[in-house]
């Protein structure tokens, strides 16, 4: 059942529908900057208090992991005036099927700034470095002239609106890796080094960017943060499903009539977002499959998603994750191998080669699955593709081995037939131990 | 004390340290390839995953949890840990592949994932036998490979610098050598470039990998990647004695190995110690070798023809008879051991004859502050200790030249190189030469020449520069003398393991020469002198006893990594 | 240029390469001095704004060679080796000269599903050049690319790491590459949420021109 209420009259938050909201004098209009104005002319604001009121919204990362945000800001270690702290806010938008984030820089900009604020007030921090991805050059561009205007308003910089409060907003261009994305490469890279993953512990909150202590959020994060100050972490707590409440920037692609970034509350059922919110499948084509939140998030096929929403518990249940809610919808023409082949190409390709069993085990995994797709595949090498998954889940730095191994998993599983009917058939049954045979 | 459980052993242990070099101290030999214990652990080959656990903790009281027995309950980690980045702490309970089937496996695929792009070419791999990549293939590896693609392509044979070559695909990516030129040389001469399997690591273009340590990474290389230009193919490392000694190209006394194969010195590879030289050795200490196998003298001389020892023996005691003893010059050196110059002290001593001098060898700016030092010789500050101070060229060529020297008796250098006067200004004197090479420029102007052995062929003691007292041991044999019977020359795995048929062994390149802690009681018998020693270990037992500069240096004392001697406030 | 997982090899640069930049045109003007100066302020660190001082080389000299990575590290005062690895790890550095427009098509994912390869594909036989070449006038460079966050308007193509062109057919690749042949570069496509054409009746900024809706991609045809 959904869980997102009467979503077909739900009014849109973090995209309302005001024209030119980019701009800065009519994001003013709307409430702009009055979060951020009352948490610092006000006395009923502390940053304990403001980080208390986003625990209680039960805000939870928008990035893919869906950790707790309150939590994650109050991980930072007491305030030492002689050790600088961060807040990375993470733009660097990569995941395959995701696209939100662009569509947030660029029609409300400022609520990522005012939000970015917000949060580094409430970490009593001085410098937030905003890593948006190379290839969004022109809403980098556009954020920057308006991250200017920003202060010139004296809205970012010194004495933000005339209190003792302190914030610099730095926009940081990427320049094309998928891994950047990842928290602890994307500090790496902020550092003008290589973009590799660094080992944990210790974690950003102890030591992050130059080794001080450093908090790290995807854009669409901050971005509530403004909304639960002006309307209440309860007012944020009651949108869409209860675990994992809030606004979402839905991503829908692929084989829909009417694909695009759509704001509902959580907990919408996927039936409802494909039939109704994207018009429904394009030709009048069946539903094969959706992979729910980016390219990692395990595939379900159409015959496991009734009933299922799109939130955390749901989804997990059904076998998949709420990612990055970049959903894309295949129709009954998808070629399956074709599709997984892509996928494992996309991770060998950004692997940034640090550890093992990712360097290595993400070019194997697409040297079988192109022998499969073009019919020089046997049987055995399903298994063998299992096992290769197995021997990379969970042994890296970072979580890109797993990312590349799950889409592997799982869409042999689910759709084990069409890679079977794409296969020769192998001397050896399948699932037979050559060494104990 | 705090304590942790390793395969169901328990250990004490103090402070801060890591999991990996604690189990690798204390006889767990856990796999791993890009862990060094003098730079940052990056984590990156994956290879020393244990099952690390903690103590639960009850979450109101704090209190550790217990089973029935009263044991307590050990919560694994879900995710199996690379010990190399696992800092220890108390209760930690881990398990390595002597005790877990999960990381006896992940051990065995992280292998599988290294070797499907490695170009399993050990028979002509230089790093073969000593490979750390070799070793864990043949005891844990897969037997076959299931990876039926075409391996990836990397330059091959590359000369990163003027001394290490690149093999891009045998490389595994540890990233050991980039870390080396980043956190312990300083010079930022390499990094990794492209991404994904394309890393290999490289010097941007135009730069030359020749920063004056460049060939460390090829010690630390895990697999055969970088290789030395120098010993590329030269020799297979069974093929090679062993020795550990120290180098003698500057006065840090870095410790080595000597490496040798048909009594010629091979290469040398720098051996820990950590009050020394840490893990590291310069590119010119390394270099130097060739000089003990190159331009060798054939046996000792008498104006310039051949003679036998005993001939020699009776010529140079013939140049020092009858000579009032204030009119010979006993030249020391800084290049010869303190046995041999405290003999040499010795016998100016008994003839009456000034207390020996030396004559440095120092180049002023070539000293970097690590190992590399100003003072070019391996043991000025022996010859101090023993009461033989630096003279300079100068001043001996002012004696000679007032006429107030009838013998010259130089040990182990070479005064017409350093400048004191040319060979013929010395026509008028008479020389005894101990000398190491026949490009000695002394020799002209010999009476009497001695081949003297080598740092590399002779036993003995140099005090470098910051007063640590080190033994030499004899890496290769000299003629006359029987390699076995000669109890500290290293054996090669040959020796050990190999039959009496495998003719690993030969008698070529032997040089004729001969220690001074032989010569000089052969040339003092001659003489009528009483210089009756077992050997160099009772000569500097007797120093170390007398000569408070020295006490405690003996050679049992000194054994592998030497004994730091108390300051004397006297520099070299 | 087949693809790497069939032909993989690896190749070296070159180690001892002839400049091609000029030397008296090799140096930065006062006014991108300052710009740098700027972003080191910006970092703890001046190694921060590498990536930030890569960019504007390549922008100025069009791309990367050893030379301008060299003087970018010097502007920064970090060490050559340094920059070097990073300009090689991101693949928007152009390490070699390219077309004068880099045409980066992405067959990632839900492009792949809504007709990415056929777009590459037709680009490939009407410029007659396979991915990751140049044309022999050296005006345009065919590459695949990995996504580009656009997935809503697949299939889509981006101009020389700028601009985006979204929902992608074959009758707008012809005039893409007529106008980029007279050297129009189309102007900047803001694409309209689906939502905001039922709310507010289409674009939502006044300030860009033209603005495209999403609208259902073709099928692809080809997959690979």
């Amino acid at each position: 059942m959904s869980k997102a209420g009467d979503w077909r009259n739900y009014k849109r938050v973090l995209l309302p529908p005001v024209k030119d909201l980019h701009k800065l004098d009519v994001y003013e209009a709307n409430d702009g900057y009055s979060a951020l104005r009352e948490i610092l002319t006000t006395d009923k604001w502390n940053p304990t208090s403001v980080t208390d009121e986003v625990k209680k919204s039960g805000l939870k990362g928008r990035g893919g992991a869906g950790f707790p945000t309150g939590l994650k800001w109050s991980f930072m270690p007491p305030v030492d005036p002689d050790v600088p702290r961060y807040l990375c806010c993470n733009g660097d938008e990569s995941e395959p099927g995701t696209f939100k984030d662009r569509q947030l820089l660029e029609y409300n900009p400022h609520s990522v700034f005012e939000g970015m604020l917000i949060a580094s007030y409430a970490m009593s921090i001085k410098t937030g470095f905003l890593y948006i991805r190379g290839e969004f050059a022109d809403w980098i561009t556009h954020m920057e002239a308006e991250l200017e205007k920003a202060y010139e308003k004296g809205y970012v910089g010194k004495n933000i609106m005339g209190s003792d409060f302190s914030c610099d907003i730095v926009i940081h261009k990427g320049a094309g890796a998928y891994i950047c994305g990842e928290e602890s490469s994307l500090m790496n890279s902020l550092e003008g080094k290589r973009a590799y993953p660094r080992i944990k512990p210790p974690f950003p909150a102890q030591k992050g960017v130059w080794g001080y202590p450093t908090t790290i959020n995807n854009v669409e994060t901050p971005a509530c943060a403004p909304l639960i100050i002006r309307n209440g972490g309860d007012w944020y707590a009651g949108i869409g499903a209860e675990a994992h409440p809030g606004p979402v920037l839905y991503g829908i692609s692929g084989h829909v009539n009417r694909p695009g970034v759509y704001e509902y509350p959580t907990g919408m059922l996927i039936t409802d977002l494909v039939n109704e919110v994207a018009g429904g499948m394009r030709g009048g084509k069946k539903l094969k499959a959706i992979v729910p939140g980016g390219s990692s998030t395990p595939v379900l096929r159409a015959d496991m998603i009734d009933g299922v929403t799109m939130d955390a518990d749901s989804l997990r249940e059904a076998g998949s994750m709420m990612g990055t809610s970049g959903m894309l919808i295949m129709d009954e023409d998808t070629d399956m191998v074709s599709f997984l082949r892509r996928i494992t190409h996309f991770y060998h390709h950004e692997s940034c080669g640090q550890c093992t069993p990712c360097r290595e085990g993400t070019g194997w995994l697409e040297n079988i699955l192109t022998r499969i797709d073009e019919g020089e595949g046997n049987l055995r090498d399903l298994d063998l593709l299992m096992d290769l998954c197995s021997q990379m889940e969970g042994r890296t730095v970072c979580a890109l081995a797993d990312a590349a191994a799950w889409p592997v998993r799982y869409t042999i599983d689910r759709f084990r037939d069409e890679f079977e009917a794409k296969c020769k058939p192998s001397l050896v049954a399948s699932g037979v131990d050559l060494a104990t045979a | 004390m705090p304590t942790i459980t390793i395969d169901n052993q328990t250990f004490e242990f103090e402070g801060q340290q890591g999991l990996l070099q604690f189990c690798l101290d204390n006889g767990v030999d856990l796999p791993h390839f890009c862990y060094h214990p003098a730079m940052s652990a990056p984590a990156n080959c994956r290879q020393c995953l244990v099952e690390v656990g903690m103590p639960q903790r009850d979450r109101a009281t704090g209190e550790v949890n217990t089973d029935d027995e009263g044991n307590p309950v050990i919560q694994f980690m879900p995710k199996l840990q690379t010990s190399c980045s696992m800092q220890m702490s108390d209760g930690m309970v881990v398990k390595t592949h002597r005790s877990s089937e999960l990381v006896k496996r992940a051990q065995k695929d992280t292998l599988e994932f290294l070797l499907i792009n490695h170009p399993l070419d050990c028979p002509i791999c230089d790093q073969a036998g000593h490979c750390p990549l070799q070793n864990q293939a043949y005891k844990h590896g897969p037997e076959g490979s299931r990876f039926e693609f075409e391996k990836v392509h990397k330059p091959k044979h590359i000369d990163l610098g003027p001394r290490v070559v690149l093999d891009g695909e045998r490389c595994i990516n540890c990233t050991r050598c980039v870390r080396f030129t980043r956190e312990v040389s300083n010079s930022d001469q390499l990094t990794i470039i492209e991404r994904g399997v394309k890393n290999y690591p490289m010097t941007p273009p135009g730069v030359d990998f020749d920063e004056p340590y460049s060939m460390n990474v090829i010690d630390i290389c895990p697999v055969g990647a970088l290789t030395s230009k120098e010993h590329r193919f030269k020799a297979r490392i069974w093929e090679m004695s062993k020795t550990a000694s120290i180098s003698t190209v500057g006065a840090k006394g870095s410790n080595c190995y000597y490496w040798v194969k048909d009594n010629q010195i091979m290469k040398v590879t720098p051996r820990t110690n950590m009050d020394v030289n840490e893990f590291w050795l310069a590119d010119e200490e390394r270099l130097a070798y060739s000089t003990f196998n190159e331009n060798r003298p054939e046996g000792p001389t008498v104006e310039g023809a051949p003679v036998s020892w005993e001939m020699a023996w009776k010529a140079a005691a013939d140049c020092l008879k009858g000579v009032e003893g204030s009119r010979i010059l006993f030249l020391g050196s800084a290049w010869a051991t303190v046995e041999d110059n405290y003999l040499l002290a010795k016998m100016a001593d008994a003839l009456g004859a000034p207390a020996p001098v030396y004559l440095p060898h120092v180049e002023k700016g070539h000293g970097d502050g690590w190992l590399q030092t100003d003072d070019r010789a391996p043991n000025a500050q022996g010859c101090e200790r023993l009461g033989i101070h630096a003279t300079s060229p100068e001043a001996i060529k002012a004696r000679l030249e007032a006429g107030e020297v009838d013998v010259l008796y130089v040990m182990e250098d070479d005064p017409v190189a350093s400048g004191v006067c040319s060979a013929s200004d010395m026509s008028g004197i008479k020389v005894v030469l101990h000398h190491y090479n026949t490009t000695n420029q002394t020799l002209e102007a010999a009476d009497v020449a001695i081949p003297a052995a080598t740092a590399v062929e002779t036993v003995g003691t140099f005090v470098n520069v910051d007063g640590h007292a080190q033994r030499l041991r004899p890496a290769k044999a000299i003629a006359g003398v029987n390699r076995t019977l000669s109890m500290e020359i290293g054996k090669c795995r040959a020796d050990r393991h190999g039959t009496p048929f495998d003719k690993w062994y030969n008698e070529s390149n032997l040089v004729n020469c001969q220690p001074g802690w032989v010569a000089l009681p052969a040339v003092a018998a001659e003489i009528g002198l009483e210089m009756n020693y077992k050997g160099p270990k009772q000569i500097m037992e007797e120093v170390s006893s007398s000569n408070p500069a020295f006490s405690g240096a003996t050679y049992s004392a000194m054994g592998e990594l030497g004994v730091r001697l108390e300051s004397t406030g006297v520099t070299a | 240029m087949a693809d790497f997982i069939k032909n993989p090899v690896v190749g070296l640069p070159d180690r001892k390469p002839e400049p091609v930049i000029p030397a008296d045109q090799l140096h930065f003007s006062e006014a991108e001095k300052t710009q740098i100066q700027t972003w080191i302020s910006q970092y703890p660190s001046a190694d921060g704004a590498v990536m930030r001082a890569l960019w504007l080389a390549q922008e100025k000299f069009g791309f990367l060679p050893p030379e301008v990575i060299q003087l970018v590290a010097d502007e920064l005062g970090i060490p050559y080796t340094n920059a070097y690895g990073v300009a090689t790890f991101y693949t928007q550095y152009f390490k070699e000269k390219k077309g004068t427009y880099v045409l980066d098509v992405c067959t990632c994912f839900s492009c792949q599903l809504c007709g990415g390869f056929d777009m590459l594909h037709y680009l490939e036989e009407k410029l007659g050049v396979h991915k990751g070449e140049t044309t022999d006038d050296g005006v345009f460079t065919v590459q695949e690319a990995e996504c580009l966050g656009a997935c809503g308007s697949a299939p889509m193509l981006q101009i020389t790491n700028g601009a985006y062109v979204h929902n992608l057919t074959k009758e707008k690749i012809d005039a893409l590459v007529d106008a980029l042949r007279e050297d129009k570069m189309p102007a900047f496509t803001s694409v309209t949420l689906p939502q905001d054409e039922d709310e507010m009746g289409g674009n939502r900024r006044t300030d860009v021109e033209s603005t495209e809706t999403y609208q259902a991609g073709p099928v692809s045809e080809t997959t690979r």
